[in-house]
């Protein structure tokens, strides 16, 4: 059973609110970044999205744009960040997913890429632009080698490709709460709950929900019907805000606030 | 204008006389068996001081190649005609116009004829089986007009005084050939009969019409998951799939639509001002003897090809139900194009322009504004077209239900790569009838600038059957071929996906995209339309670069030579032909896309020249 599996399991076994953190890896640095992951980790976090830093994140806003270019500039590439959760797992067993834009893994290679990412311990893969039409090569690749591939369910996705997502995802389905870029909201939004309930009538699935959660209360009012919540732009501006070495306790307090 | 050759000619005085009445050609038969017969050193001297722009054409039956180019050089002839069962293409290497007599008498005759290289001009003659050509019999007009409804023709046999204007209107060719027609006695031309023959050609009803031509849809579609080969398809965020598969139906039933077609067309001739001349540059060839046609889309509204497809798209997003616009800009052409459709159309507008090309371009800033569009900065990575494309697509994402993106260019996830080159495929749809009727034949290359493509992939598109015609791209090579300092894929890219499409991409090992550098900020782009990508993999298309410096050359070139300031981007194209001019033959015909003018570049040239100093690029 993948780490991913167990985990959704855990949480519905013993009811209790899933939280998934987004951090972009190599924001400042890797070594800092590492040691974001391991607080957030032992603070709470029940999965960890790793995001690689791509130069043009369409898909993201202001927030998670500016942690990409900063580890970037800090020299922060694919390898680095698969080197980076190799050696996360050498004390952490949190199930990993790696959030990605494609290109960096077509300029890998898909075998090779897959290969990398099984020997350093990813659990899960999560590709923002390569959409379930284009994404079988790359699915049968993880397939094989044990690995989740995640896929994305929008306010926009049809019941047609909501039903091939289902059949094809595999550890939990992302639904994404609202139209638009990631970052940070004062409410969740209104479409959030139609979505969950059209993706639950499709499937056993567990299903995170993401976009525009930043506080405890909409990470309570979220898991009243769907299985986990992800943070992503609330977490990467307290690291961006943290003053130089304190990114992973102020990461691991906001975590800890989340899950109150 | 018909185009009309006076052939058989033997005397300085009947030359003169052909000239002064409006003949475009003139045909010297060097068949030793004719009554015509003419020595190409006689040729020489009867034909001294005809102007440059007729065509000195030799008639021959049969004759070697080897004997045929003597009489070239002895004659100074421009143009070749063969009539017997020589191979016209293996005369093609001569370097000049080749023209071949074709007499039909069945279908398989009609097919062959329409099946010579592009580049020949094709003479449909009586058939004899004893004589060749100014034999008096006529030709076999049903079968002649079949061929001409294919590609141009001249027609020949039997034509006179009294028959011409009926023939032209049954036929309907290029072009008239006529010997016996205006003659007193077998190479003796009667002055009287050539002014009479030439009234009744002006007489006839159908004068060759200029053909009317639009975008072309529907012709080369990619697969059903838009790919072109290997290139091509859709890498977008999830949210984003619903509604470009809802643009793909709508664009789908859209170019079908005879009502959306016709109102399309409505605004290309009555709003953007199509269709473009087709310009030849006489000036631009020098000693080259090569022709040169400039297809003058620096003449559409708003000074660039942007409108053709920016008119397309927000018609269709206003049949769509949208009441909203984004779309990027780079040098400003395309938002200055989408905010003009958009101010015509009545819908709100919001264009995305990098920083950096927002201080390069402050003109057009201004232009879009006066328009009533909204122009935002984008200061996220490198501040120019590539970050403003990210940034509309981020409101795209946000705003789907209301908004539609107006992509400039033959980029992006399908439908765009197809939608845009259709748009644009007016361009290259009017310079191949433009081109045929101005000189009876295909070009022998098509050369344009490529930055994501469209002015390329739309005055491409209608020769890509035409194998015969090199197709070439010109690439913007920056400060030279080093990372960060160019914007040439074809030189230094390697497969990759970038904002929602597989092609070539400027990146670096690791897969994150390189900054690029041109002093063209329309051409300042790291990934090209994947069609490129497939048609340059299959060997259908070519590219080159040239750098910023020589851009500058071409801009000089055009400006002191015809009195045309190129946009930044179309001097590139000019830059590669005036450094490879001398690689053609002589009586090559090339078209040059001329996409933009360079009104919106004065500021930026005049910069850089008077770093150059004075005295730069030379006088004519």
């Amino acid at each position: 059973m993948s780490r991913l599996v167990a985990t959704f399991e855990r949480l519905r076994r013993t009811k209790a609110p899933g939280l998934v953190c987004y951090v972009t890896a190599g924001d400042p640095d890797i070594e800092r970044s590492t040691a974001v992951v391991r607080a957030i980790a032992e603070t709470g976090a029940d999965v960890i999205e790793i995001g690689v830093p791509f130069s043009d994140p369409i898909a993201d806003g202001p927030v998670i744009q500016r942690a990409s270019e900063r580890a970037l500039a800090a020299g922060t590439s694919l390898t680095s960040v698969l080197a980076m959760v190799a050696d996360l797992r050498t004390t952490c067993e949190t199930p990993i997913v790696l959030f990605t834009y494609v290109n960096p893994v077509v300029r890998m290679g898909t075998a090779a890429f897959v290969d990398a990412a099984a020997k350093a311990g990813v659990d899960g893969v999560l590709l923002l632009d390569l959409p379930i039409e284009e994404a079988g090569e790359m699915r049968a690749a993880l397939d094989s080698r044990g690995l989740d591939t995640i896929f994305l369910i929008s306010p926009t996705t049809t019941v047609d490709r909501l039903r091939t997502a289902a059949s094809l995802g595999r550890g939990f389905l992302y639904a994404i709460s609202r139209l638009g870029v990631t970052g940070a909201r004062d409410a969740v939004a209104g479409t959030a709950r139609p979505v969950v309930e059209q993706i639950r009538a499709a499937t056993d699935l567990p299903v995170a929900l993401g976009f525009g959660i930043s506080r405890p209360e909409h990470v309570r009012e979220t898991c009243a019907y769907a299985d986990a919540a992800v943070v992503g732009s609330a977490l990467v501006q307290v690291i961006a805000d943290a003053a130089p070495g304190d990114e992973a306790r102020a990461a691991g307090a906001l975590v800890r606030w989340l899950k109150s | 204008m018909t185009v009309v050759k006076m052939c058989g000619l033997t005397r300085r005085e009947d030359v003169d006389a052909a000239v002064a009445a409006g003949a475009t050609a003139l045909g010297f038969v060097m068949w030793p068996g004719s009554p015509r017969a003419v020595r190409p050193e006689r040729v020489a001297t009867i034909t001294t001081g005809v102007p440059s722009h007729v065509m000195k054409v030799g008639v021959f039956v049969d004759a070697p190649v080897a004997a045929v180019a003597q009489a070239v050089t002895a004659a100074g002839l421009t143009a070749i005609q063969l009539h017997g069962r020589e191979d016209a293409r293996e005369y093609l290497a001569l370097g000049v116009q080749v023209i071949t007599a074709v007499a039909p008498q069945s279908d398989a005759d009609i097919r062959a004829a329409i099946a010579l290289p592009g580049t020949v001009i094709v003479l449909v003659d009586a058939h004899d089986p004893v004589q060749r050509g100014g034999t008096g019999r006529s030709a076999n007009w049903p079968m002649a007009k079949q061929i001409a409804a294919a590609r141009p023709i001249l027609l020949a046999g039997g034509l006179t005084a009294s028959n011409v204007a009926e023939a032209v209107n049954a036929v309907e060719p290029w072009g008239i050939d006529v010997s016996s027609g205006i003659e007193s006695s077998p190479g003796i031309k009667d002055p009287a009969r050539i002014q009479q023959f030439m009234t009744h050609i002006r007489l006839s009803a159908h004068p060759p019409t200029r053909p009317s031509v639009g975008p072309s849809f529907g012709q080369r579609d990619p697969d059903s998951r838009g790919y072109f080969g290997e290139f091509g398809g859709r890498f977008i965020p999830e949210t984003l799939v619903a509604p470009v598969e809802s643009l793909t139906a709508a664009y789908v039933a859209a170019r079908t639509d005879p009502a959306f077609v016709a109102e399309l067309q409505r605004l290309l001739s009555t709003f953007v001002g199509r269709p473009t001349p087709l310009y030849e540059a006489s000036h631009l060839t020098g000693d080259s003897g090569v022709r040169v046609f400039l297809k003058r889309e620096d003449l559409a509204h708003t000074g660039a090809h942007k409108i053709n497809n920016a008119v397309g798209q927000v018609l269709l997003a206003r049949r769509m139900g949208k009441t909203r616009v984004v779309a990027e800009t780079g040098a400003g052409q395309h938002g200055v194009a989408t905010a003009t459709a958009c101010a015509l159309l009545g819908l709100e507008c919001v264009v995305y322009m990098g920083a950096d090309d927002m201080a390069r371009q402050a003109l057009n800033v201004f232009r879009m504004r006066v328009l009533g569009t909204t122009v935002t900065s984008v200061d996220g990575g490198s501040r120019t077209l590539k970050d403003a494309i990210n940034e509309a697509m981020r409101d795209w994402v946000a705003n789907v239900s209301t908004t539609a993106y107006v992509l400039g260019s033959v980029l992006g996830p399908h439908p765009y790569p197809l939608m845009v080159r259709e748009f644009q495929s007016v361009i290259g749809a009017e310079a191949r009838a433009q081109i045929l009727r101005d000189t009876g034949r295909l070009p022998d290359a098509v050369v344009a600038c490529v930055g994501g493509g469209s002015n390329a992939m739309g005055i491409f598109d209608a020769f890509v059957a035409d194998r015969g015609v090199r197709l070439i791209g010109v690439e913007a090579g920056g400060r030279g071929i080093r990372d960060g300092e160019h914007a040439a894929r074809f030189a230094g890219g390697v497969a990759g996906v970038l904002h929602g499409t597989r092609s070539l991409l400027l990146q670096d090992k690791h897969g994150n995209i390189l900054a690029t550098h041109s002093v063209s900020a329309g051409l300042d782009y790291p990934s090209v339309g994947p069609e490129h990508a497939h048609l340059a993999s299959i060997g259908r298309t070519e590219y080159a670069w040239v750098d910023d410096d020589a851009a500058l050359r071409g801009f000089v070139w055009l400006a002191r030579q015809e009195g045309l300031l190129p946009a930044l981007e179309s001097s590139h194209a000019a830059a590669w032909l005036q450094e490879h001019l001398v690689e053609f033959q002589r009586g090559a015909i090339v078209i040059l896309n001329l996409s933009g003018r360079g009104d919106k570049d004065v500021e930026t040239v005049r910069g850089l020249l008077e770093v150059q100093g004075p005295g730069f690029g030379g006088g004519r």
